[in-house]
């Protein structure tokens, strides 16, 4: 996903002018293509993430399309207020990446670790929010948030998993990324980003559905007709409990009125409410939230045989 | 210089201190409003600049080849408000429903107000807006200039040293920093609450060509402004030495009007004194 987003960056330096990449001394090899190739469009501002947004939305107010990239835990979590003054009250056409979300720096600690960045932007006005899952939605993401006169958050979590697209995607709407008859009075995984690839995995072996959802904000509204005839849908992400994918799902299908439409039960696996408390691997810190991938494949399949206990 | 690139149309007003101090009186007085002081110290330095520097549309305040008044101390709006019914920007009404309901103008700067280019009531937000709009218009080849004016006490917040440091980096000779340096913040005495001076020292060493003048002054401050009219390839500063107050005697210097409302007892005594 990281070659693919250098690919992104670069052909957006070379068709616009107007693009410019800021980072706040992070990237490293993420940004040796483009300031090879288009040096002059490429700003390091230095460990000042605050300046950057400001920085970012003046350039915009002058004509300039600024992509802002930082670790999540940095980008938005650190410059939440610059995001919502400085950025959504004057809708600016900024996107920001934020990478390493969720708890990919495994070993760097808790401060380099973010599970909170889609809470803390789903309340603000006019920020679109994406999680893609792989180099495909990644693409899709990339290529809409370029074309809005919006701001828009990319969040960029573990990015070296299993893929499970098999080609393009056509837009950021949820996407089936396994259907076996799942979804028809079975079991519906929900899922976003680092978790989509393992709820794939899971769906495939245990024949239940799966479905990836790239765009949180707006939320799509065609997820429930995706999900309408499922014995129960399971949202999966790596992410707090409050505020996400989880979140988002239970509000929409809270707020439907469909006559006779009530919405199946719904079950959330999330990371636990904690700051992780050793070092290791991304699966080792996973393990403290119950997210490991053998963690995971049994808490699913619990939930699976209380969906079929509770249905006999 | 901008006088020398003109603008379009005359100069609407002459922006006399002593008017725009009574268009802020008139708010304040019928918005029972507050602020009063933190508009009155940068009175002179918003005359100046829209009398002689600035270049503006009288009747398009988006107008795209304007210069930029960046207002990072958000609190002093009303000084802004008060030239922009000089200009044409705002009317009668606006100042007779000043905090009214529904009024368009609120009590901090809003990047939704025609002529306000930011939101910046929280502190610290202008100049990094304002670095980023020089830095781009230097990119563009643009001779549009940035005119940003800081509070004293807002020099407390982080971002601005970064956005200074990031000036200085880029060579942004397009912008000028005025500070109000008017010795208060809201709850006491800037140096009481956290010592800044020496200014000017310090914002050299952060690589502003700087200039220390009386911010109430205007001849003064014409000479500090045009002092920056050629690059010189770092960001200029002006710390203009204000008073928070200044314009009528027994507001100058006390801090009590920062959030003290204006009666019509008090209107009348201060306006008594501006005519």
């Amino acid at each position: 996903m990281r070659d693919v987003l250098s690919d992104l960056i670069v052909a957006a330096a070379r068709d616009d002018e107007r693009f410019i990449m800021l980072s706040g001394d992070h990237g490293y090899a993420l940004f040796d293509a483009i300031r090879a190739e288009r040096p002059a469009q490429f700003i390091n501002v230095g460990v000042a993430e605050q300046n950057m947004i400001g920085v970012a939305a003046g350039l915009a107010k002058v004509g300039f399309r600024p992509c802002v990239y930082g670790l999540s835990a940095f980008v938005p979590i650190r410059v939440l207020e610059q995001i919502k003054l400085d950025l959504c009250q004057s809708r600016l056409p900024v996107m920001l990446l934020g990478d390493g979300a969720g708890l990919v720096y495994s070993t760097l600690g808790v401060s380099h670790q973010c599970g909170e960045d889609i809470a803390c932007l789903r309340p603000l006005p006019e920020i679109a929010v994406y999680s893609p899952c792989e180099a495909a939605e990644l693409t899709a993401c990339w290529h809409e948030a370029r074309a809005a006169d919006y701001p828009c958050y990319i969040r960029l979590g573990k990015a070296d998993r299993p893929t499970v697209h098999a080609g393009p995607l056509p837009n950021t709407g949820p996407v089936f990324t396994h259907r076996s008859g799942g979804d028809a009075g079975g079991v519906v995984l929900v899922a976003t980003g680092s978790m989509v690839s393992p709820c794939t995995e899971f769906a495939r072996r245990e024949g239940a559905a799966c479905i990836s959802v790239p765009r949180i904000k707006p939320f799509p509204d065609e997820l429930p007709g995706m999900y309408r005839s499922a014995a129960k849908v399971i949202v999966v992400e790596e992410h707090a409990g409050t505020g996400g994918l989880w979140t988002s799902v239970v509000e929409q299908a809270a707020r439907r009125r469909d006559p006779g439409a009530t919405p199946p039960p719904m079950e959330s696996v999330s990371l636990e409410s904690a700051f992780t408390k050793t070092g290791g691997s991304w699966q080792h810190a996973l393990r403290e939230h119950g997210l490991a991938d053998d963690q995971l494949a049994a808490r699913l399949q619990r939930l699976i045989s209380t969906s079929e206990h509770s249905g006999a | 210089m901008s006088s020398s690139r003109g603008r379009p149309g005359t100069l609407p007003s002459e922006f006399d201190p002593r008017v725009l101090r009574r268009h802020v009186l008139r708010m304040a007085n019928r918005g029972q409003s507050f602020h009063v002081a933190c508009a009155f110290s940068i009175i002179e330095i918003c005359s100046v600049l829209y009398r002689r520097f600035l270049r503006y549309d009288p009747n398009d305040p988006a107008w795209p080849d304007r210069d930029y008044l960046i207002l990072s101390k958000g609190h002093g709006v009303m000084a802004l408000y008060a030239c922009f019914y000089e200009i044409g920007w705002l009317g009668e009404a606006d100042f007779e429903n000043y905090f009214k309901d529904g009024t368009h103008l609120r009590g901090l700067c809003e990047a939704d107000v025609p002529g306000c280019e930011v939101t910046s009531g929280s502190l610290g937000h202008g100049l990094p807006i304002a670095c980023g709009i020089a830095f781009g218009l230097k990119r563009k080849g643009s001779d549009r200039r940035v005119y940003c004016i800081v509070g004293d006490g807002e020099m407390n917040e982080g971002p601005m040293w970064e956005a200074l440091l990031f000036a200085a980096h880029q060579k942004l000779d397009n912008l000028v920093v005025i500070v109000d340096a008017n010795q208060f913040q809201a709850m006491g005495r800037t140096e009481d609450v956290l010592g800044l001076e020496p200014l000017p020292a310090k914002f050299e060493a952060f690589g502003c060509r700087t200039i220390e003048c009386d911010g109430h002054d205007p001849v003064a401050l014409e000479r500090a402004v045009s002092s920056f009219a050629a690059p010189c390839g770092r960001p200029g500063a002006i710390v203009a030495r204000t008073l928070k107050g200044q314009g009528v005697s027994f507001m100058a210097g006390d801090n009590r009007w920062h959030y003290t409302k204006v009666s019509d007892e008090i209107y009348a005594r201060a306006l008594a004194e501006l005519s």
